[in-house]
């Protein structure tokens, strides 16, 4: 047994913080909130948003005061009303842009580990590969989730606000768009972690991200071609993000796709990008 | 019989078809101290470091660390710090800040984390610099805040993996009377590298890795014993390679002679012997000699002549 000298300070209390997935998630938030990427896309996104608020606005107009009742027409042949409308909430230009970011972003999640060793340093710690992967997660897929809300809710307490529970944005909207939501991050989350942890560096995980994306679109266009069956398009990750809250609004889709294909895409894609950032992110990977 | 901080009985670690650490064995004695795990690049330092801190389970033979295996082991992971090679760090980071996030990782949280966080960097005499950015520090510094990294939550078992690479002088001074500092604290402590005289400087215990295993183990004393049963290459220059060799014949170490244009390169087994009579011959004129340069006296070499001798 040692013996310690009675006037050696008690060693410190272990196990007193977050959980190791917090602590984690913490830290990449606050390198994400450095970069000045981030700042970017804050303002392209707020753009957008600000854009979608100003024209439900003009939508209210043009239904309420005479002046620009004239106007509506027009603009119905822009933006026609119903599910669509709601649908497009969650607008495809910007699920784009944020495929752009989260590719950016998520790119370099598990990437940057790699390329500074800091696994194998996590790993010593009392720190599970769960309990790492459960971080990377929870960024990757909060940081869509948490972009997309406002684009939700904002046009829907704005609409509230104006008109009431008859105005242009349903008074359900947010329990159709949120799951929706909700699907889309994790499905950004999945793939950008799994495209980041095939790359050894955050630039090399980018380009991983951008190439599952545009790569998905390519094979999805060629099979539906070639075999001339549309729901090969559901392989097509951009289309699945747009598919979900068209599906869960009741809007017509793209391509027609129904719940089956887009469920099955969609699980074909978080199962095996979630298998191979597990696969990827083992102790004994970390140590190569 | 004392009490054992980590034991190997027969562990060995492979990577696929690859061998990283042949069937091993060895003790060490909980308490402080500093014991040094030497072998040129390749021998299995970095294995054997991966199995100790528990990131790879043996492929053989049991590992305890603490009396436990380590292998994803919260239990004995807390008891132990680990300093990995290398000289990477996430580069926009500022160190305390990196430094709070391990230290939380330990589970450390509130006043402990802090005052755990100001005691490794004024130890590490980082309290100034520890607040620059990765990028705006040296090498040494880096060096130094990844040591306060592995001390925040005070292991009784650091393991250093060649911690003095690309280190000036001094910040390597520094580095060794630190590890003594904490030694002599209580801590023990386990630094693996490939230069002999580095290690001799830090600790008198001695772990010899060469090819994937433990080649040799004792003191540094025990160690150059086995090095003098090395028949070591000497290039002897003198004005006349004549006399060189007239000489070096006569000597009892001497096992081949080679003639060059102005001396002889000599291989005589146990220079503790040779050498002083060699000093002799020029001090009483006999050799009138120019220069004396060792040829293999490498790491590498006496490797491979240790591995030839154990064969």
């Amino acid at each position: 047994m040692p013996i310690y000298a009675p006037t050696l300070p008690p060693r410190p209390a272990l196990d007193q913080g977050q959980p190791p997935a917090l602590v984690m998630l913490r830290f990449d938030l606050r390198r994400v909130l450095r970069l000045k990427l981030g700042r970017f896309f804050g303002f392209a996104f707020i753009l957008i948003l600000l854009i979608q608020c100003v024209w439900l606005y003009a939508q209210y107009l043009m239904g309420s005061n005479s002046a620009f009742a004239t106007l509506k027409p027009l603009a119905e042949q822009f933006l026609p009303q119903g599910a669509a409308f709601q649908a497009k909430l969650l607008h495809p230009a910007m699920l784009s842009l944020l495929w752009l970011q989260v590719a950016l972003v998520g790119g370099g999640l598990v990437a940057r580990d790699t390329l500074y060793r800091i696994r194998p340093l996590l790993y010593a710690h009392p720190v599970s590969r769960w309990d790492y992967l459960t971080g990377k997660t929870l960024f990757a897929a909060g940081l869509p989730l948490a972009i997309q809300l406002p684009y939700i809710l904002l046009p829907w307490l704005l609409s509230l606000a104006l008109a009431g529970p008859r105005g242009p944005v349903w008074l359900s909207a947010p329990l159709h768009l949120v799951p929706a939501a909700l699907i889309i991050a994790c499905l950004m989350g999945a793939v950008t972690l799994g495209a980041s942890s095939m790359a050894s560096s955050p630039k090399a995980g980018f380009g991983w991200a951008l190439g599952v994306l545009i790569g998905s679109s390519a094979l999805g266009q060629v099979l539906a071609t070639a075999l001339g069956d549309t729901r090969w398009m559901a392989l097509n990750l951009g289309t699945l993000t747009d598919a979900w809250p068209q599906l869960l609004c009741g809007a017509p889709g793209r391509y027609g796709l129904g719940w089956g294909p887009v469920i099955a895409g969609t699980a074909a894609h978080l199962g095996f990008w979630t298998w191979i950032a597990i696969r990827r992110t083992r102790p004994s990977e970390a140590t190569q | 019989m004392s009490p054992q901080i980590l034991s190997l009985q027969r562990a060995s670690l492979r990577y696929g078809d690859i061998l990283g650490l042949s069937p091993t064995t060895f003790e060490l004695p909980e308490g402080g101290g500093i014991t040094g795990l030497l072998g040129p690049n390749g021998a299995g330092k970095s294995s054997l470091i991966q199995l100790l801190s528990g990131l790879l389970p043996p492929s053989g033979g049991e590992l305890r660390v603490f009396g436990e295996n380590p292998f994803r082991n919260p239990a004995v992971q807390r008891r132990l710090g680990l300093v990995p090679e290398g000289d990477r760090f996430p580069a926009g980071f500022r160190g305390d800040r990196w430094l709070r996030m391990m230290g939380e990782l330990s589970g450390l949280s509130g006043a402990a984390l802090s005052q755990a966080l100001e005691r490794c960097l004024r130890l590490t005499g980082m309290e100034v610099h520890g607040r620059k950015r990765f990028d705006a520090m040296s090498k040494g510094m880096r060096q130094r805040i990844r040591l306060a990294q592995a001390l925040l939550h005070e292991p009784e078992l650091l393991i250093l993996d060649e911690p003095f690479n690309g280190l000036d002088p001094e910040a390597r001074l520094q580095l060794m009377a630190l590890l003594h500092q904490l030694a002599a604290g209580g801590t023990r402590v386990l630094v693996s590298s490939h230069i002999l005289s580095e290690v001799a400087q830090l600790t008198d215990r001695i772990l010899l890795l060469f090819r994937g295993r433990l080649l040799a183990e004792g003191s540094v004393p025990e160690i150059r014993e086995l090095l003098d049963r090395h028949p070591v290459e000497l290039r002897i220059s003198a004005e006349s390679g004549l006399a060189v060799a007239r000489w070096a014949v006569e000597q009892e170490e001497l096992v081949a002679l080679r003639m060059e244009e102005d001396g002889a390169v000599v291989s005589v087994r146990n220079p503790k012997r040779f050498l002083p009579r060699l000093q002799e011959a020029v001090l009483s004129g006999q050799l009138q000699l120019r220069s004396l340069e060792p040829l293999d006296l490498d790491l590498d070499s006496v490797f491979q002549y240790l591995t030839k001798d154990n064969a």
